[in-house]
């Protein structure tokens, strides 16, 4: 909400900087995000007195004016026609600056010497007006340098209204907490209402309302014959400083009185109003209606309607109808103040797509006990401004509410601040906010709320008041008085933090995605449709399609980030990322899950000067999965995938009890092209729900064997067709002596050859050659004894 | 037995050593089993008793002095052989090391860590919910009612009516409350999403939710326990304040602001001129909260706060494009 501190200074008074007003709203908890100080954008204007008005003899749309300036007669040629001998008219002078770049000079228009131009509003860079030449109040003395004056100057603060404050939204409602930052009463504008005509409002027009839970409060008055023209300078002025366009005399005084005071007020001509009535309904099925900007709006019930005898006259606290709207050639008109139910506004206002300045101060609540002065306030200035005559009396239902009362302990506020405010602090506090407390006795009081704070309902609402207005840098800062409990790791956590230790050691980067990714990818990686990774959670209104559903798996967010850094020069990537993939269940449930993904291409570094770094395969992927799950405890094993993304002949699905946790492997090239990557990826997806059930962190200590170890090498022609995980198992089956099976050597001639290293460790005595070689004749026995594998002399 | 003359003799035959082989062999014609010495020592056996003593005596101290002397001799013809050996694998140290590989942490992970630390050591528990949330935990439970402006389309993910991404992670103080009595003491970390996507707004972001509910939990222990978290998080001399702010789920309500770590106070595009970063929202648990999980809001009182981790990882690092924490280009995960 935009503020003009000249315009705040009519109601309390400034007497400190506006950096300081500003500081000081704002520590109120009505932030200021902006300070817009206006200065003058011109200079060499003076104040001049038109004396003399010619025509121009050789232009039919310029004059030749004579303009007094106190100490000189100076000749200007003007195009504008709304200037009269005796105005009081803003003169730039030769070598005026106006704007940025424009310097006006003395030069001829038409054959005739001009010595300066006359300025309008928009020129001086005071209003959007162009339409004539600003005339001055005759206060102003002729020669005044323009920039001095105060018109030329003030200070806008941009305060943000918390959604709960509708009672903020006005000028009157900033000074009323301006107020009480700087000890002073707001003051409501004085004026006298006159002008009464002979009628009474009451004879001339009817008003009815079916629903006061819609509208508990509405008040209708008369003007007959006004003229529509453009408002004055000072009222153009402070509604272009708050944000609003100035329109004409009528639609601006509804537009100030609503900054002013926040009670948004409706024109009616009143001789478009069918059988001169009003009558507030709520909608009952569904129509159109036309606004006054021409659109057609759907009705639907609930919607709170305006009604002539013959229909809808306004959509309440919206926007008027184009049947009953205020036009050049309007002389009588109804005003309507009113105040509607706050949820009927926002339901229709949302329904709409209009948010209008009404609404929005509708919406927010308005002050139900100002509904009619505002009426009059804007009844004064019609006729101001736009003349006419004010019918006596006035058009109104008012069904009267109850004033909120709460009570509340002083031990309530202290106990909930921990400060020691005293009675007198609290008093004062609520007092200069207008929350009065009606009855006191020991312990508390109970104090009434006004009708414009809608926030107010309990007692922490009291002590949210209290303490913003003793300010929350005269708050202490407090240990809790509770016992401090350590806090244990979750096993969650300790597994967590053990992968991410692990990941950091062996050269992991960790990223991080969005949980969305698209159908495509799902279709991208061939997931068939009976896979629980083809129930994706779609989201109803997403950013774009590529973040159109949920995500079921890791890797294709993963490769994307590959892609994208591998065409910016990277080559060599080890990635890792913790995250959540979401699936659909039977009846509308949805279900979470923590994966573990890693990506790996290229190779550990581009190059060495000491040995060259060999380019990553599947036992790299594998690698990085046994070592983690060693770390936290779980046995894993690898079979054959199914999965349809991964290179068959590089691709494995990852084992623990018989469940599978997850899959490692290479990704078919004609999926990474579909990401526009060249180079092959190696990946691996895990469920962390599995290891963290399964995995064992438990740290116990197993004596460090006295003995020396033996070790024995085997080498063996082992076929294609038998898994050397096999023979490693077989060996380590044979005695609980072999305490480690390693393959040293593999090749292949006509057949695989494979090295073997067996180690042998008894922690009872120190194992003699005998013992081993009968081992070791064990071994080859039992190996050998399989179809497929011989030994190798 | 005439010892007169041997000292110099063995000065004479040292002083002709010319390397490390001489050395070896004078070393075993002195001192060696069949040496000079053992002479002396045999012909010792043949002196009377006082003699002997005497003798004895000054044949130990030569032969002290000819170990000496031998030795010194040994470590400077070692020196000089290790110095040969050093200057013959000479390398050229400025060559680059062969560093070992290792990782790094997303910036997310790394301020998610040190808010988790500091909370930790004040006692709180880490806590968590799901991503995808319904209305009623979201908005209802914390006292957004179906009206309010947070809950339009345009600001919230919709997975179908009553469904939502929530929008932040206070949904897990209804969880935790709803499933224990108090005293309640948690942070809450993780993923939020709103419909924004542009140069300061990213559509899932990263928040930690705390809350502390208990006997006599006073606004004062809030702005303790806060300013202990930004002092540990930004530095002991950080200025901040608490300013009157307005959220449904509290009251009073607090924001907090740091002193602008850019410009120092005075005023820069950053904090837009006003000296003041907003980090963390927070306030005491509203009354109707307490309600809404059963809680007796007679009894207990409670804190509520939240912070943006993205926020506070831009403040941290001066990181000023949002974005860049979910390109995942390596050139910026290297940097942390």
């Amino acid at each position: 909400m935009k503020v003009p501190i000249e315009w705040l200074n009519e109601f309390v008074v400034i007497d400190i900087e506006p950096e300081d007003l500003a500081k000081r709203l704002t520590m109120r908890g009505l932030e200021v995000e902006g300070l817009e100080k206006l200065a003058p954008r011109f200079s060499g204007v003076i104040a001049g007195t038109i004396t003399r008005i010619d025509a121009h003899p050789n232009a039919d749309n310029l004059s030749v004016c004579s303009i007094n300036t106190g100490r000189e007669e100076l000749t200007v040629v003007c195009g504008a026609s709304n200037i009269s001998v005796n105005d009081r008219v803003p003169l730039a002078t030769v070598g005026a600056a106006l704007g940025q770049d424009f310097v006006v000079g003395r030069r001829k228009v038409r054959g005739i010497e001009s010595f300066g131009m006359l300025c309008s509003e928009k020129e001086l860079g005071l209003t959007d007006d162009h339409s004539g030449i600003f005339i001055l109040p005759d206060t102003v003395t002729p020669g005044s340098v323009l920039a001095d004056l105060s018109i030329a100057h003030d200070t806008v603060l941009d305060v943000s209204v918390p959604p709960n404050r509708g009672d903020c939204l006005s000028v009157f409602g900033i000074a009323r907490e301006v107020a009480s930052i700087l000890r002073q009463k707001a003051k409501l504008p004085n004026f006298t209402l006159q002008a009464y005509g002979d009628g009474r409002a009451e004879d001339e027009i009817d008003l009815a309302i079916h629903d006061t839970n819609a509208c508990p409060r509405y008040v209708l008055k008369l003007i007959k014959g006004i003229s529509l023209a453009p408002s004055p300078f000072w009222m153009r002025r402070r509604i272009t400083r708050s944000g609003m366009r100035p329109i004409n005399n009528i639609v601006d005084v509804t537009n100030y009185v609503m900054l002013e005071l926040g009670q948004p007020l409706h024109a009616f001509d009143f001789e478009r109003l069918t059988e001169s009535r009003i009558e507030v309904k709520v909608a009952q099925g569904s129509s159109n209606f036309r606004t006054l900007d021409s659109i057609d709006r759907p009705l639907e019930t609930g919607d709170i309607l305006i009604c002539d005898g013959s229909g809808p006259v306004a959509v309440a606290g919206i926007m008027g109808g184009e049947n009953s709207e205020i036009t050049g050639a309007t002389k009588n008109m109804a005003l309507e103040s009113a105040y509607f139910n706050p949820f009927s506004i926002r339901a229709t206002a949302r329904r709409l797509g209009i948010r209008s300045e009404a609404s929005l101060r509708f919406e927010k609540g308005i002050d139900i006990d100002n509904v009619g002065y505002a009426a009059e306030r804007a009844m004064y200035l019609m006729h101001e401004l736009a003349g006419g005559t004010v019918v006596k009396g006035q058009r109104e239902i008012f069904e009267k509410r109850e004033s909120r009362t709460i009570y509340i302990t002083y031990s309530n506020i202290n106990g909930l601040l921990g400060t020691h405010i005293s009675r007198d602090a609290v008093t004062r506090a609520l007092r200069s906010i207008d929350l009065h407390i009606t009855k006191e006795d020991e312990n508390g009081f109970i104090v009434s709320v006004p009708n414009f704070r809608h926030d107010i309902g309990e007692t922490a609402d009291i002590i949210e008041e209290i303490s913003r207005i003793h300010g929350f840098e005269h708050i202490p800062d407090t240990s809790p008085v509770s016992v401090l409990k350590p806090q244990k790791l979750t096993r969650k956590e300790r597994f967590l933090n053990l992968i991410k230790e692990y990941c950091l050691g062996t050269g992991f980067y960790e990223i991080i995605n969005f949980s969305f990714f698209s159908v495509k990818d799902i279709e991208n990686f061939l997931i068939p449709g009976d896979d629980e990774r083809s129930r994706y959670v779609p989201i109803m209104n997403p950013i774009s399609r590529d973040w159109g559903v949920m995500r079921t798996m890791m890797i294709p967010s993963v490769l994307r980030c590959m892609a994208y850094n591998l065409n910016r020069g990277a080559k060599n990537l080890r990635f890792f990322e913790k995250g959540k993939v979401f699936f659909r269940e039977s009846a509308g449930g949805i279900s979470e899950r923590t994966m573990l993904c890693f990506a790996i291409t290229g190779r550990q570094k581009e190059y060495s000067w000491k040995e060259r770094h060999p380019d990553y395969d599947f036992f790299d992927i594998k690698g990085t999965i046994e070592g983690l799950m060693e770390r936290l405890g779980v046995s894993c094993q690898v079979g054959a995938t199914t999965e349809p993304f991964l290179d068959h002949g590089r691709g494995a699905d990852i084992m623990i009890d018989g469940i599978k946790a997850g899959w490692a492997g290479a990704i078919r090239d004609d999926i990474l092209q579909l990401y526009e990557i060249e180079q092959t990826i190696y990946c691996a997806e895990l469920r962390f729900d599995i290891i963290l059930e399964k995995g064992n962190l438990t740290l116990q200590y197993k004596p460090i064997p006295r003995y020396p170890q033996s070790t024995r090498d085997f080498s063996f022609y082992v076929d294609d067709g038998v898994p050397i995980a096999i023979l490693v198992e077989k060996i380590k089956g044979i005695s609980p002596l072999i305490v480690s099976v390693g393959i040293f050597d593999m090749f292949r001639k006509e057949m695989r050859s494979v090295s073997m290293r067996v180690v042998f460790q008894s922690y009872e005595d120190t194992l003699t050659d005998e013992r081993i070689n009968a081992l070791q004749e064990q071994i080859i026995g039992e190996l050998t004894k399989i179809d497929g594998i011989s030994l190798r002399a | 037995m005439d010892i007169s003359g041997l000292k110099e003799k063995i000065d004479s035959e040292v002083s002709r050593i010319g390397n490390i082989e001489d050395l070896k062999r004078v070393k075993v014609s002195i001192l060696g089993r069949k040496g000079l010495f053992a002479d002396y020592i045999d012909q010792l056996k043949t002196l009377d008793k006082d003699l002997r003593r005497d003798a004895g005596k000054a044949i130990n101290e030569i032969k002290s002095w000819a170990d000496v002397r031998l030795g010194e001799l040994e470590k400077h013809f070692n020196d000089i052989e290790r110095q040969k050996r050093e200057q013959a694998s000479l390398i050229d140290i400025t060559m680059p090391g062969t560093t070992p590989v290792f990782g790094k942490k997303h910036p997310i992970t790394l301020t998610l860590e040190e808010i988790i630390r500091i909370f930790a050591s004040l006692g709180f528990a880490v806590a968590e919910g799901p991503d995808i949330e319904t209305e009623f935990y979201n908005f209802e439970s914390l006292n957004i009612p179906s009206d309010h402006p947070a809950r339009d389309m345009q600001d919230t993910f919709y997975i179908r009516p009553g469904v939502v991404l929530r929008t932040h992670t206070s949904p897990v103080q209804i969880r935790t409350m709803e499933a224990q009595l108090p005293p309640v003491k948690i942070i809450a970390p993780g993923s939020v999403y709103r419909c924004d996507n542009d140069i300061s707004h990213t559509p899932m972001f990263h928040q930690v939710e705390g809350l502390m509910v208990d006997k006599n939990v006073r606004f004062s222990d809030l702005k303790g326990i806060l300013s202990i978290f930004i002092h540990d998080m930004f530095g002991p001399d950080t200025p901040l304040r608490f300013r009157p702010s307005y959220f449904p789920f509290t009251e009073p309500s607090a924001e907090v602001d740091i002193g602008c770590v850019i410009c120092r106070g005075q005023g820069c595009r950053v904090c837009k001129d006003t000296g003041w970063l907003e980090i963390l929202g927070s306030g005491m648990v509203h009354p109707q909260v307490f309600r809404n999980v059963g809680y007796d809001q007679e009894e207990i009182t409670g804190f509520a706060f939240g912070m943006g981790v993205e926020r506070i990882a831009m403040i941290k690092f001066g990181i000023d494009d949002i974005r860049q924490f979910y390109y995942n280009d390596i050139r910026f995960l290297s940097q942390f």
